[in-house]
Parts: structure tokens; C-alpha cells; sequence
């Protein structure tokens, strides 16, 4: 029998990182494996993020799709927006599926059965699968080292089935599972799995990061990181969701960056090698978490307390992150200087209605 | 078809079911192995464990966090182009339901080994066949073997039926556990030219592969539902032709003929026949023997493959008798004979025959208990009191609970 050594692809890191989203970087790839076509909301963070991802990646990669927006709102029957081979997989399936693709193609090139460089698998899973029915099956996949990548686009819900809470939405959000009422008048009760630091805890060999759809050149370069790694790598990403989140539509990439800079959407990396956490990613400014909830009517129900407990729950990130706290954001942790959503009242009147 | 040069390689080891199907996935080359513990099955991926660590066999072994994943993972891999082997027993292959109609949907001609065992509660070691029997009309092809050697030579002809571009089906083939699982027999392992021969490499025509970029089970709209459903159904409808072909190829090529819908045992001038599938035809054919030395006129048709159903076939040959005893081994609680499945397709294939036997359900070899000879006895005088009424007694006896 022959044994044919597998060939790995290595993608270069791009330089200029912490650039915003309006920065124009040379050297990004001209390759489109994400193309228009596709049936998601205008200014849907979890399509945004695809796009970024599969350019990052190029057009030697495999991707999967479990059940969710990125499948029922991407793709339709004779019409779907992957230039490169993509196959829908259950939603409890994520890492299952996908370490799956990567056994197939490790045991055909060592046998001779398919020739060619390694392609790069990705799944792109939702928070919904990653963080509930389908997490064991992606542990499954990071703890047997498979060599690919498992993005989890956290757009902090069950979207497709009509905004439902997930173990990622976070306290005070409101969804269609977690409404507001007068006996829980913040809506989402529960603060959102720490779902990252669990996977990297959990897998140390793996390469862990976090990302967001506000800064695209860093979102690349993880996911090429991500990709060069050999084995298996995980990458939560913030995207998101005008229909769950109610905001502006053009707003997608300012939300991206507003969540880092108020501490909600900490930005970290684990490095295998070193074993250690690199928080080194530092947003341009930092904000009370106000700046952010206050842009979106999921959050328009929350009274002073509730803004309060989420100016703590981000000031311990930002400590977690090392960083030395402004006078000004624990103040904003104190309820007596926090005031209740302008339109809370109204906001709870809507809710109601849905 | 060419025929064979002499065999050299050829060999007869003892091995019992269970390491029987771990030499067929070895004779196929899989690229793809995914295990999950579950007795009785979890022997055959024990021993392909072995193999793989031994050197002996070149596959990628995935021990999978759940069932459902293993056959995620075989969904993947056989999309990728490789060819997979899993396999569970009891409420493993119960665990991993989800998966079933995706995967033929998909037309991914994954391999599944069943090593039965009864469901829970309370857990039970013992072979039914209610575990693989319940995912019976996912779009999987079906059959039961009776002994060691049939269940190698079933997975040789599943993997090439199933990959055939005609059907492109997954395959579940079992075994009763226990009986055919852990007893052990001499089995013919063949020259590895023979089964080159028999089986060319998997090759998908749209597998996942950056060459071609394709796209695999988009969302559709109602509409685009019937056709798809019955381009499956006609895949299924299709591989009749096929099974036939390559049981006739695998007899040319290895020497075993195997009848692929049904075995008829001593059926000729027979009143009365048992209708079973799986292991314990074995005893039948024991206790079958000893009475046609007594004169009683019964013989034996054992199902050997059940999906497809082999309607016609099954219509043609029960017709001949007055009496059908089908012996169940699985439960179809509250069903049409409130008793197990298999009565319910038995009655409908001879739904159209002009002559109907009377048709009487045995509840036997529940929770994996031996059906013994003086039950076979006993269900042999239950169909002959009926032949001599002209009528059943009831649908549905329970062996071993009535005088
Ligand atoms: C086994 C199973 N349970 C439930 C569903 C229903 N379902 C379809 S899409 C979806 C939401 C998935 O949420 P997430 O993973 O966060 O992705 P998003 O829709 O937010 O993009 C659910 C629960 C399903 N398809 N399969
Ligand atoms: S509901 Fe949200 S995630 Fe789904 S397509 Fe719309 S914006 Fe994107
Ligand atoms: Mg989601």
C-alpha cells in the first residue's frame, strides 16, 4: 500500500490587524468563495462574516453548514452562494460532520485516493449549535485534533427559528423564549456560556480565538491562523443580526466594534504552543456598556439594574483581560448612576404584542 | 464477467459474527472507521481496532463521542469521497436517528453492521430486531444474515450494491447479537484478488472536492420535495435489479449462491411455514428437519433482505401455503397484529394473491431469549390446528405464555 505524506496549505498573515472595516488592505485576496445569491437579511452579520472568512481561506476549502441562518438563509435549491464545495450537515452534527470530511480526505491522499494539498475544512456553526446540541460533537472534533476549523458566528441566538434564547444570548436580552414581563423584567435572566474559554480550557492543543465582524483584517488573519495550525482550531466570531438584534441595518459593523469597545465581546487569542491566553487586542476606546444596549431594541426593555449588572459583568471582562479600569466604567456599574432605557415602557408594550 | 484465477490466498478461519464483519470491512479497504462502544456490536470495531493498530489495514479510526456522531462522521467521510464503515447495536442505532434520512437522502452509501439488541427498559443484552427495524424505511437497504460467513459475505455485496451509481443507498446490514454476533463458525476469508475483483474502488460522482466545487442538500422549497422524494424512492425501487445482479456476480466470483430476497428451506410439499428473518432460522431449520422425519409437512422461508421488500417475491412463494407462521423477534407495539412488525408486510405482500394462507404472528425470542425446538414445536401445531380449522385462533401468540 503506498502512504503518501499529506501536503498542508500555509496562508500569509496580513498585515494592519486593528483596522476598522473601512480600511482598504492590498493584499486581501481577490477570490470570492461566498457570492451573492443568497436569501439573508440586508446587513446580516453571520453573511458578512462568511464572506470575510471563505476569502481569508481561499479556494481549497471545504465548508459545512449546520442547520441555521447560514443554511436556510444562504442556501436554496439550484441557487446557492458557495463557489467552493459546501454540504449542509445537522445541527447537532457540527464538529461530527466536519471531522468526518477531514478523516475522508486524510486517509484518500495517504492512499493515493485523491491527490492534491490538503484543502481547508471549515464549519460554520451557529451559536445555537455550538453552544448547546451540537457542542459535544465539536469538543468531539478539537479533542481528536482534526485538521480543521470550527467557526462559531455568535449572533447570540436561535435565529432562523424566529429569535429564541440560546445558552449565548445575553442576560437582558429579550427573544421570543426569553420575553420581558412584570415577574422577569429583564428578559434573559441567564449570562451567556462562556463558550470560547471552554473550548481553549478544555482543548489546549487547539488554537482558540475570539473575532468580530468589526474588525475584519483580524478576523482573517485568525482564521488563517486558525487554518495554518495543524489540527484542530476554533474561532468564535460576533455577527450580528438585524432581525434579533432590532437595529439599523447599515449599523452591522459599528455594533462589531461598539461591543468590543464597552468590554462585552472580550478579543482574545490561546496559543497552543505557549499554552497561554494572548489578550493583547486592544479596541481604540472603551465605553459603558450603555453606548451599545441602547442601539437596539432587544435591550430596549431594561431598567437602570439591569444596565448596571451587564456595566459589571463587562468591567470583569475587562479585568479578566488585564486591563486597568477606568474611573468612569465601574461608576457605570453603580445603579444609582444608570437610568432606565428611554423607551423601556414601550419597549415592554411591543414585547407583549409579539 | 471474467472468472477468477485459481485462489491462492484463500482461507478458512473460525470467528464469530462480530470479527467476521471487521474482515469485510478490511477485504473492502474502508478509509473511514467510527466507533462507539455498544455491546454486542462494539467486538467487531475491537477487532478493527487491532487491525488498524497492527498496520494490517490503512483507515482512519475515529472513536466518536456519541452515535449520533459516528454517523455524522460517516456522513461526512462518504461525502468526501471515502468509503465508511460503522456500526451499533439497541438503543445506539437509536441514538443516531437523525441521521438516517439525511444520509440516504445525501445518497451517501455509508455501511452500518447491526449486532441486535432488545431496546430499553429494562437494558438487555439480548438480540431484537426492533433497533435496526425501527429506522426501516429511512432509505437504508436492510438484510439479515443467519451465521458468521453470511454476514461477510453481506457486507461485501452491500458495499458494492449500495455503491453502485445506479442505487447509491446506504447499507444496514445485520446480524442477530449474540447468536450470530458472539458464535463462533468456520468462515471462508477469500483471496484478496477475488474481492478486487468483486469490488472496485468507492467512487461518488459529486463528492465534496474543491476541483468541483458542488453544493450538498441546500434548503428547497415544498415544491421541490416530490421529486427529490421519489428520485430516493426509485433509487430504492432500482437497486431490486442491482441486488440481483451482484448476488449473481458474488456467486460466479466466490462459489456461495445466495437466493438475495428469501431462503427456502424444505418448502417443498410443505402445508405450513415459518416466515422469519436472522439467526434463529438456524434452530428452525433443526426443528424442521426432525419433524419432516415425522412426517409434518413444514418448511421454512427466511427473509433475507427487507428493504427493498421483496413483495412480489414474498407474494409468490408464501402463496403456496396454507399456513404462515412469522416469527417476529421484534416489537410493534400496538401495530396491526398488536404483536410485531414483520406480520403487517407479510399480509400485505399477499394482499393481492388469489389464494391467501392464513397468517399467524409468533411473538418468540423476545428480549434476545432462544427460541428453543419444543417452541418450534408448539408454533408448528398452532399452524396446523389453524390449516385444519380452516381458520387462526387469534393474530398474535406469545410463545412460551400460552398452553
Ligand atoms: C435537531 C433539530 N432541532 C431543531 C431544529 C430547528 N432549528 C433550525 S435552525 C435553528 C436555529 C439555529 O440556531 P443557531 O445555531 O444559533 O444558528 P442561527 O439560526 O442563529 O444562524 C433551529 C433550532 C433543527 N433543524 N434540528
Ligand atoms: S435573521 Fe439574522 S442571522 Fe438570520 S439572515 Fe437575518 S440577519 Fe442574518
Ligand atoms: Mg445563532
Amino acid at each position: 500500500m503506498p502512504v503518501i505524506e499529506v501536503q498542508r496549505q500555509q496562508l500569509p498573515i496580513l498585515d494592519s490587524p486593528n483596522q476598522g472595516a473601512r480600511f482598504y488592505n492590498p493584499d486581501l485576496p481577490s477570490s470570492e468563495p461566498f457570492v451573492p445569491g443568497h436569501r439573508t437579511c440586508a446587513g446580516c452579520g453571520p453573511a458578512i462574516q462568511y464572506r470575510m472568512t471563505s476569502k481569508a481561506s481561499g479556494d481549497n476549502t471545504i465548508l459545512v453548514g449546520p442547520t441555521g441562518c447560514m443554511y436556510v438563509a444562504n442556501s436554496s435549491y439550484l441557487c446557492t452562494p458557495y463557489n467552493v464545495p459546501w454540504a449542509h450537515t445537522q445541527i447537532g452534527s457540527a464538529g461530527s460532520f466536519t471531522a468526518g470530511v477531514a478523516a475522508a480526505y486524510e486517509a484518500m491522499i495517504r492512499k493515493g485516493k485523491w491527490k492534491g494539498t490538503f484543502p481547508n475544512i471549515i464549519c460554520e456553526a451557529g451559536d445555537g449549535s455550538a453552544s448547546d446540541i451540537g457542542l459535544a460533537s465539536i469538543s468531539g472534533a478539537l479533542y481528536r485534533n482534526h485538521d480543521c476549523l470550527i467557526i462559531c458566528y455568535d449572533n447570540e441566538q436561535y435565529a432562523n427559528t424566529g429569535i429564541q434564547a440560546s445558552s449565548r444570548t445575553p442576560y437582558g436580552g429579550m427573544t421570543t423564549f426569553s420575553p420581558p414581563g412584570p415577574k422577569v423584567p429583564e428578559a434573559k435572566t441567564l449570562y451567556p456560556k462562556d463558550l470560547a474559554r471552554m473550548m481553549a480550557a478544555g482543548h489546549p492543543h487547539c488554537y482558540v480565538a475570539t473575532a468580530s465582524v468589526g474588525y475584519p483584517i483580524d478576523l482573517m488573519n485568525k482564521v488563517r491562523k486558525g487554518l495554518n495550525h495543524r489540527g484542530a482550531a476554533y474561532l468564535m466570531v460576533y455577527t450580528p443580526c438585524q432581525k434579533g438584534f432590532v437595529y439599523e441595518t447599515p449599523r452591522s459593523i459599528d455594533l462589531g466594534r461598539l461591543v468590543v469597545e464597552c468590554g462585552l465581546y472580550p478579543i482574545w487569542e490561546w496559543n497552543p504552543e505557549k499554552r497561554a491566553y494572548d489578550y493583547s487586542f486592544r479596541p481604540q476606546s472603551m465605553r459603558p456598556v450603555s453606548d451599545y444596549l441602547k442601539l437596539q431594541g432587544r435591550f430596549g426593555h431594561l431598567h437602570a439594574e439591569h444596565i448596571a449588572n451587564l456595566q459589571k459583568f463587562a468591567n470583569e471582562q475587562w479585568r479578566m483581560m488585564g486591563v486597568e479600569l477606568p474611573e468612569a466604567l465601574s461608576q457605570a456599574a453603580d445603579v444609582k448612576n444608570q437610568v432606565n432605557m428611554a423607551a423601556a415602557a414601550e419597549a415592554e408594550v411591543v414585547a407583549q404584542t409579539l | 464477467m471474467a472468472t477468477t484465477a485459481i485462489s491462492t490466498k484463500k482461507k478458512t478461519v473460525r470467528m464469530n459474527g462480530c470479527v467476521a464483519s471487521a474482515q469485510a470491512a478490511k477485504y473492502a479497504d474502508v478509509d473511514v472507521i467510527t466507533a462507539y462502544p455498544i455491546r454486542p456490536y462494539t467486538a467487531t470495531m475491537m477487532a478493527l481496532a487491532q487491525m488498524v493498530a497492527n498496520g494490517e489495514l490503512d483507515a482512519e479510526y475515529i472513536v466518536a463521542d456519541s452515535e449520533h456522531s459516528q454517523l455524522s462522521i460517516a456522513h461526512g467521510a462518504s461525502s468526501s469521497g471515502a468509503r465508511v464503515f460503522t456500526g451499533s447495536s439497541g438503543v445506539g442505532v437509536q441514538f443516531a436517528y437523525e441521521l438516517y434520512s439525511p444520509i440516504s437522502g445525501s445518497r451517501m452509501p455509508v455501511q452500518m453492521m447491526i449486532a441486535d439488541r432488545t431496546l430499553d427498559p429494562p437494558g438487555d443484552f439480548g438480540s431484537e430486531h426492533t433497533d435496526a427495524l425501527s429506522t426501516r424505511d429511512m432509505g437504508w437497504l436492510m438484510g439479515w444474515a443467519c451465521d458468521a460467513q453470511e454476514a461477510f459475505d453481506n457486507h461485501l455485496m452491500a458495499y458494492r450494491i449500495g455503491e453502485d451509481p445506479r442505487v447509491l443507498l446506504p447499507q444496514m446490514v445485520c446480524q442477530d447479537g449474540f447468536f450470530v454476533s458472539h458464535i463462533t463458525t468456520d468462515v471462508e476469508l477469500p483471496d484478496p484478488g477475488q474481492v478486487k475483483e468483486f469490488l472496485p474502488p468507492y467512487k461518488h460522482p459529486y463528492p465534496l472536492d474543491p476541483r468541483h466545487p458542488v453544493s450538498h442538500g441546500p434548503q428547497i422549497m415544498p415544491e421541490q420535495g416530490p421529486p427529490l422524494q421519489l428520485e430516493r424512492a426509485r433509487a430504492m425501487e432500482g437497486s431490486m435489479t442491482v441486488i440481483e445482479q451482484v448476488h449473481d456476480e458474488f456467486a460466479q466470483i466466490f462459489g456461495r449462491k445466495y437466493d438475495p430476497w428469501v431462503e427456502e428451506f424444505m418448502t417443498d410439499g410443505a402445508e405450513v411455514v415459518f416466515f422469519m428473518q436472522g439467526g434463529h432460522a438456524v434452530t428452525a431449520r433443526f426443528a424442521i428437519q426432525h419433524l419432516r422425519d415425522e412426517g409434518v409437512k413444514v418448511g421454512l422461508v427466511r427473509l433475507r433482505t427487507i428493504r427493498p421488500y421483496p413483495t412480489d417475491r414474498v407474494n409468490k412463494v408464501l402463496s403456496k401455503f396454507k399456513v404462515v407462521g412469522v416469527i417476529e423477534t421484534n416489537m410493534g407495539l400496538g401495530s396491526v397484529s398488536s404483536g410485531g412488525s414483520l406480520y403487517a408486510e407479510a399480509c400485505a405482500a399477499l394482499y393481492e394473491s388469489p389464494q391467501h394462507p392464513l397468517v399467524i404472528s409468533f411473538m418468540a425470542g423476545m428480549g434476545g431469549e432462544a427460541i428453543v425446538l419444543k417452541e418450534f414445536y408448539w408454533m408448528t401445531k398452532k399452524m396446523m390446528e389453524a390449516q385444519k380449522r380452516g381458520k387462526i385462533e387469534k393474530r398474535t401468540h406469545w410463545v412460551g405464555f400460552e398452553e
